[in-house]
């Protein structure tokens, strides 16, 4: 090949990769043609639906909405850090929310609210409490989880239990716990009343029926090795070290798969468990095992603080503007569309989650869903509605959280003592955190 | 090249260098189109390897996350990881592996790469049959796994029952959870005894017939001559699955679900996903960073430390 030729090639070559490389790989955010703007959801089972709703915007205001969901977590980051993230990302939970607001890759919201005009006495104020820091509100929750006591009527009636009745204090599931354990001739399990940490850790939902949380209700202070939090993980020991931890696993290994017909709560190999409300919505219990008889109620407090009934605890979406968003009024116009209640309820009517916009509750949709999923919706107005209180160590205070919970509860070690380990080692990364 | 000077200058590890190059004309010439050639790999190892490696060094000294500018902390991060809990559990679940698993899948590849050298009736069914699980993707191997070893309903514990075994709890037993992985990593094998297999079918005959004729038994062919004969492979399948085992991730996070990385009691918490934790969870990138020099630096120790061994136990025939 001619040299000269070859080089000039080879010059081209180079530099249309160079400008391909800088290029707006994203496509643009925002085009003087047509405006574009991309939602990023890291949660989302069903991303055609999700992408339906959006085009209810585009139908609304001619701006066209791609919606990318499920996204992965390793996929958000380079995204926030680089010159295309999406102008609204939606978090499965607060806790992400501020760790990235802490290294300045999403926005503070009070912006966002006012040019959005968006009701903030309309939003439950449980679920809106993990996404505030102080006086700074670095996420708006979208839909909402809480828990309740799910237990069979049906193994109740056969424990010579009254199905109507679900206990009414913690200690109190614990006998009937007890009552409804079958243990075979060889002492292994057939049947077991309740598992503390069915299908993940619920330890936030007990630690708030004894009174506290791992962080101060500020959310100024770590509190994890606090009484509260012993006596909430002294009480899920008990279970492991009555009914033994090798023959739990041992029966817990040869469960059904979660949300299929063979769930052990739905086989009636669990008689009582810890859930949420999207297992009465229609994609779960009604779908998988319609025939269950099953009762849903608030889990029941300590028998001396009768006044903690009713408690839940929040945990839900959060939506964020990213930092890098290039055009932040079309975000926060989108984040307004999208926190009004007729697009609240639509959403989470369709995949049976909680609304966290006081006046989308009230839609005829949720009473559709029946009077169990009514029972989820009338507990985000109790007074003792919390939501698991997020910081920026969250996530790494957690892990650690999860590793002590598995010592606790699978080694029976001493709560107290693994508790102020995680106390004074998170301590002073808290403090740093904070700052 | 013919203008390289053929006398060479003798490197550790056989490595050859010219002793001079005359730079004629052609010589430079040669050098640019070579260069030219190569540039694809060039332009992908500086921008996506070394550069990445060398800020990753820089990070390592720093305090950094995501976005904001690092702050210079010296030796800090190295100096936290050295009091760091979970940071030496990984390390010792990750040198469990290299220690156990790649010696035990070693023998087993080698194993049945013997045995599927042998000239029976079904030879390429067998050979297919050994091979087919090292194309299956790594995360449904894993859910099968998973499903295989469930100790309720699962096939090894239905089986270990039948013949009187009471099964373990495998990957809910913090005791069993890295034997479970290592069962799993030696069903996706085949890609070694394919190595192996080629190995062996490049002993000599000669040497096996001569070995026969001296009255020699088929332990001592194998001992004597067939193993010595693939010590070659034998290092580079060493080599290759210790750096592969030190950066054992994808199964272990399939296993762990994504929200539970390390389960059961950190027992399968790994090098890998503990630095992936930290970086991508935790936003800890310059802890993160630290991390992966002192595993390039493990590896690049164990790597030479076998080369140098390997003198003795290598056989390199010509």
């Amino acid at each position: 090949m001619n040299k000269k030729l070859f080089r000039i090639l080879s010059i081209v070559l180079l530099a249309s990769m160079l400008l391909s490389a800088c290029g707006n790989a994203g496509g643009g955010s925002v085009s003087d043609e047509q405006k574009v703007l991309r939602v990023w959801i890291q949660w989302g089972d069903n991303p055609q639906q999700i992408q339906t709703l959006f085009d209810k915007y585009t139908a609304e205001t001619g701006i066209k909405v791609e919606v990318t969901a499920p996204i992965e977590q390793d996929k958000i980051l380079p995204a926030l850090t680089g010159s295309t993230p999406p102008d609204v990302l939606i978090l499965s939970g607060g806790d992400l929310a501020k760790s990235f607001y802490k290294e300045g890759l999403v926005d503070e919201l009070s912006g966002a609210i006012k040019t959005g005009n968006i009701d903030m006495a309309d939003m439950f104020e449980a679920p809106l409490s993990q996404c505030r820091q102080g006086d700074l509100i670095l996420c708006l929750p979208w839909g909402t989880d809480a828990y309740a006591l799910f237990w069979n009527k049906d193994l109740f009636e056969a424990a010579g239990l009254d199905p109507e009745k679900p206990p009414s204090t913690m200690e109190e599931l614990v006998e009937y716990a007890d009552k409804l354990t079958v243990i075979a001739a060889d002492g292994t399990i057939e049947q077991i009343g309740f598992i503390p940490n069915h299908s993940w850790s619920h330890t936030d939902l007990y630690v708030r029926n004894f009174g506290g949380f791992w962080y101060s209700d500020d959310g100024s202070a770590l509190t994890v090795n606090s009484q509260p939090m012993i006596d909430a993980m002294t009480w899920q020991q008990q279970f492991f070290t009555k009914y033994g931890v090798d023959n739990i696993q041992s029966f817990s290994s040869g469960f059904g798969e979660y949300g299929s017909p063979d769930a052990p709560f739905y086989a009636g190999k669990v008689a009582m468990m810890v859930e949420g409300e999207w297992q009465v919505g229609p994609n779960f219990i009604p779908a998988l095992k319609p025939e269950l008889n099953y009762g849903v109620a608030a889990f029941p407090p300590p028998a001396d603080h009768p006044e903690r009934a009713g408690t839940i605890v929040n945990q839900g979406t959060a939506v964020v503007i990213p930092s890098g968003a290039k055009d932040k009024d079309a975000s926060a116009k989108l984040l307004a569309w999208m926190m009004s209640p007729a697009i609240v309820a639509e959403e989470f009517c369709f995949n049976a989650n909680l609304p966290t916009s006081r006046k989308a509750a009230e839609d005829p949709c949720f009473k559709e869903l029946g009077p169990k999923f009514q029972v989820f919706v009338d507990l985000m107005s109790s007074p003792n509605a919390y939501a698991v209180l997020t910081t920026p160590i969250s996530l790494e205070l957690n892990d650690a959280m999860g590793t002590a919970e598995e010592r606790i509860l699978l080694t029976g070690t001493d709560p107290k003592t693994e508790l102020d380990a995680i106390q004074a080692e998170f301590e002073p990364k808290f403090k740093e955190a904070m700052k | 090249m013919d203008d390289l000077n053929s006398t060479n200058r003798k490197l550790p590890f056989g490595i050859k260098l010219p002793a001079k190059v005359v730079w004629t004309k052609r010589t430079k010439s040669d050098l640019r189109t070579g260069l030219l050639f190569l540039s694809p790999w060039l332009i992908g190892f500086f921008a996506f390897t070394l550069y990445p490696m060398v800020v990753c060094f820089f990070f390592s000294f720093n305090n950094y996350k995501t976005k904001r500018a690092p702050a210079r902390i010296g030796l800090q991060n190295y100096r936290d990881l050295l009091v760091d809990e979970k940071f030496w559990i990984a390390l010792n679940n990750t040198m469990y592996m290299v220690i156990i698993a790649v010696p035990l899948g070693l023998f087993a590849s080698f194993l049945c790469a013997i045995l599927l050298n042998l000239k029976v009736r079904g030879q390429a069914f067998y050979r297919v049959v050994y091979f087919l699980p090292s194309i299956v993707p790594t995360v449904a191997g894993t859910i099968l796994f998973l499903w295989l070893l469930n100790p309720q309903v699962g096939l090894v514990n239905t089986l270990l029952d039948r013949i009187g075994i009471d099964g373990p709890n495998w990957m809910a037993d913090p005791n069993w959870s890295k034997p479970a992985l290592i069962l799993l990593g030696m069903w996706g094998m085949g890609g070694t005894i394919i190595i192996y297999l080629s190995g062996l079918q490049d002993v000599p005959q000669s040497l096996l017939e001569a070995a026969e004729l001296d009255g020699a038994n088929w332990f001592q062919r194998l001992w004597h001559i067939t193993i010595p004969m693939v010590s070659p492979i034998t290092l580079f399948n060493l080599i290759t699955g210790m750096i592969g085992m030190f950066q054992y991730f994808a199964q272990a996070y399939v296993v762990g679900g994504g929200d539970n990385l390390g389960r059961p009691l950190d027992s399968t918490l790994f090098y890998s996903v503990y630095l992936y934790q930290n970086a991508f969870l935790f936003l800890k990138m310059g802890y993160a960073s630290a991390m992966a020099w002192i595993l390039f630096i493990i590896i690049l120790i164990f790597t030479l430390l076998l080369l140098k061994v390997s003198d003795r136990f290598t056989y390199y025939a010509g």
